[in-house]
């Protein structure tokens, strides 16, 4: 386990160095909430105040957002040549992928731990229990958008283009079919049939029931449960199973 | 028990097979050196050994763990320096060797001391602080190869060491791996340099197109040469050149002559003492004028050059 760790603080000090990208991302969502989400909240009527509806689905899009990145950055290992040296180290396979699904999740927490705070504040009036239930659902939703993520990354090692094709295309899908923005009562048949598939349904549901939203407008918890625990359960078993039996380094002569 | 044992191992990338069927033992504290082009399929060999790549077929043994079925006691027994120190971008030399050693179980209280005492010996001391991306060429190799100098592993690999290296480095990385193996490791060497081999190696593995070759000590190697000696000749530039290099052939000890172009020319033969007077005599009788005459042993450029037909290394002059 201490060279898991070992690996998981090797890669963040070089992530974080220096942590701009992390700060940026704070920074935009501030932004965001405090202009656009103030201004459209005055628009929309359906929600009693989407402002607190736009910043929970803002941090489950941003830790979406984590999830991808951890699988993208498998790919980038394995492209800068630095995957066939991890793979070298005594580490087994196993740990070796635990080590990047814990930086993942290292790296989630970072990135939403502001933007958390300043929804829940926004929110207001929480138990502690409710906020650890939400963080709970969002680390989940994390870890399973990296497991899908680090599975399809293997498609990168044919071809890098087709894994960006791919991501780029299913990332807008699933966001835009689903309940990050607009809760799922309002949606149109066609729509609310796609937003079935899309994990970021269930995720940012969940943390809204946690939180306290009117449960009227969202999906069954225990559903969205079940969902999320299948969703990072196979899909991170899936990454391991494949790590431990397919990866290779780079090709080489 | 071998250091390295393979048997019939293969490898193919899609329709290309970089590795036929290759039977290949290192022994226990040897240095064995992997001599071939560019494609001869050395590293991935290398890469097989080390758990990175899965052979397509046949078996790998590293002291006798089978590299497909134990790769976590073959990875704790052996380090692999890469042919390019890649992926570390914004990592300080220091820090990657603070993790290499505390990964591969290098006690804490050494880890300082034989940090600082191989950046030291291999001129990266002051360059420890910067970050990887600011390293030039020679600085990351040298820093790839400390990490093994570092952890000290029973097999040691090393994939091209001294290359972009200049020859006042080559010769402290060369120095290094020879103390690595007097501390008790094994040693294994891919390389496409001549000179790095034969400073280094105690047997030779010449691979071609994913097939060992031969594999022999670098004596033996040479003494299969048939014509013990090597003369190279260059000729004043004149119209007669490549019927004098014809002549040449004839002279009786000649064992073959490569002509590298007309004025110039290598002839492989018996015994260079009497070889030469007659060759200089026939140059007088045919007015052929040398510019300089050069008697040397076989290389291990000419070894490869007599085992595949193909020379290893581009004539210097060329």
């Amino acid at each position: 386990m201490r060279n898991v760790i070992r690996l998981v603080w090797f890669d963040l000090k070089q992530e974080l160095r220096p942590p701009v990208w992390i700060v940026m991302q704070w920074v935009t969502f501030t932004i965001q909430l405090a202009i656009y989400g103030a201004l459209i909240s005055q628009l929309v009527t359906g929600v009693s105040n989407y402002q607190q509806f736009y910043a929970i689905g803002f941090v489950v899009m941003m830790t979406f957002d984590m999830g991808s990145h951890t699988g993208r950055h498998f790919v980038e290992h394995a492209h800068e040549g630095r995957l066939p040296y991890l793979l070298s180290l005594p580490i087994p396979r196993s740990k070796l992928f635990l080590s990047i699904a814990l930086q993942g999740g290292v790296e989630l927490a970072l990135m939403i731990s502001v933007p958390l705070a300043i929804a829940l504040t926004l929110i207001g009036n929480l138990s502690v229990i409710s906020i650890a239930a939400a963080i709970a659902t969002l680390f989940c939703l994390g870890f399973g958008v990296a497991g899908v993520m680090l599975g399809l990354s293997f498609i990168a090692f044919k071809s890098a283009d087709l894994y960006t094709a791919i991501t780029v295309g299913l990332s807008s899908i699933i966001i835009r079919f689903s309940t990050v923005l607009y809760p799922f009562i309002f949606l149109p048949p066609g729509y609310a049939a796609a937003a079935f598939f899309s994990p970021l349904t269930y995720g940012a549901d969940l943390v809204r029931f946690f939180l306290g939203f009117d449960t009227s407008m969202l999906l069954n918890p225990t559903y969205s449960v079940a969902v999320l625990t299948a969703l990072a359960v196979s899909t991170l078993g899936l990454g391991a199973l494949l790590l431990q039996r397919l990866v290779e380094g780079v090709k080489s002569a | 028990m071998y250091a390295v044992e393979t048997q019939n191992l293969t490898k193919r990338y899609g329709k290309t097979q970089a590795l036929k069927g290759l039977d290949f033992k290192v022994d226990l504290k040897e240095i064995m050196v992997l001599l071939g082009p560019n494609g001869s399929g050395k590293t991935t060999l290398l890469h097989i050994l080390a758990t990175i790549l899965k052979a397509s077929e046949g078996t790998a043994k590293v002291m006798d763990y089978d590299v497909a079925k134990q790769p976590t006691k073959v990875r704790q027994i052996l380090g692999i320096s890469f042919q390019e120190a890649r992926g570390f971008w914004r990592h300080k030399p220091a820090d990657i060797l603070r993790f290499h050693a505390a990964v591969c179980g290098v006690p804490k209280s050494k880890r300082d001391s034989t940090i600082e005492e191989i950046l030291k010996d291999l001129e990266l001391w002051e360059a420890r602080n910067k970050l990887f991306m600011h390293l030039s060429g020679g600085q990351a190799k040298r820093l790839e190869v400390s990490k093994l100098l570092i952890q000290r592993p029973q097999l040691a690999i090393f994939d091209e060491p001294s290359s972009q290296v200049d020859l006042r480095g080559k010769r402290k990385i060369w120095e290094k791996i020879l103390k690595l193996r007097e501390e008790g490791s094994t040693i294994l060497i891919a390389t496409n340099e001549v000179r790095e081999a034969e400073y280094l190696a105690d047997r030779v593995t010449i691979l071609d197109q994913g097939k060992s070759i031969v594999c022999d000590v670098v004596k033996n190697l040479k003494d299969e040469i048939t014509g013990g000696d090597i003369v190279e000749l260059e000729l004043e530039p004149g119209p007669n050149n490549t019927s004098f290099q014809e002549e040449l052939k004839q002279i009786p000890g000649t064992v073959s002559l490569v002509a590298a172009d007309e004025n110039r020319c290598k002839a492989h033969v018996s015994i260079a003492e009497a070889w030469v007077p007659k060759m200089t005599n026939l140059c007088s009788e045919r007015r052929a004028r040398l510019i300089s005459v050069r008697v040397t042993e076989p290389s291990l450029d000419d070894v490869f050059l007599h085992f595949t037909g193909k020379a290893l290394e581009a004539p210097k002059n060329a």
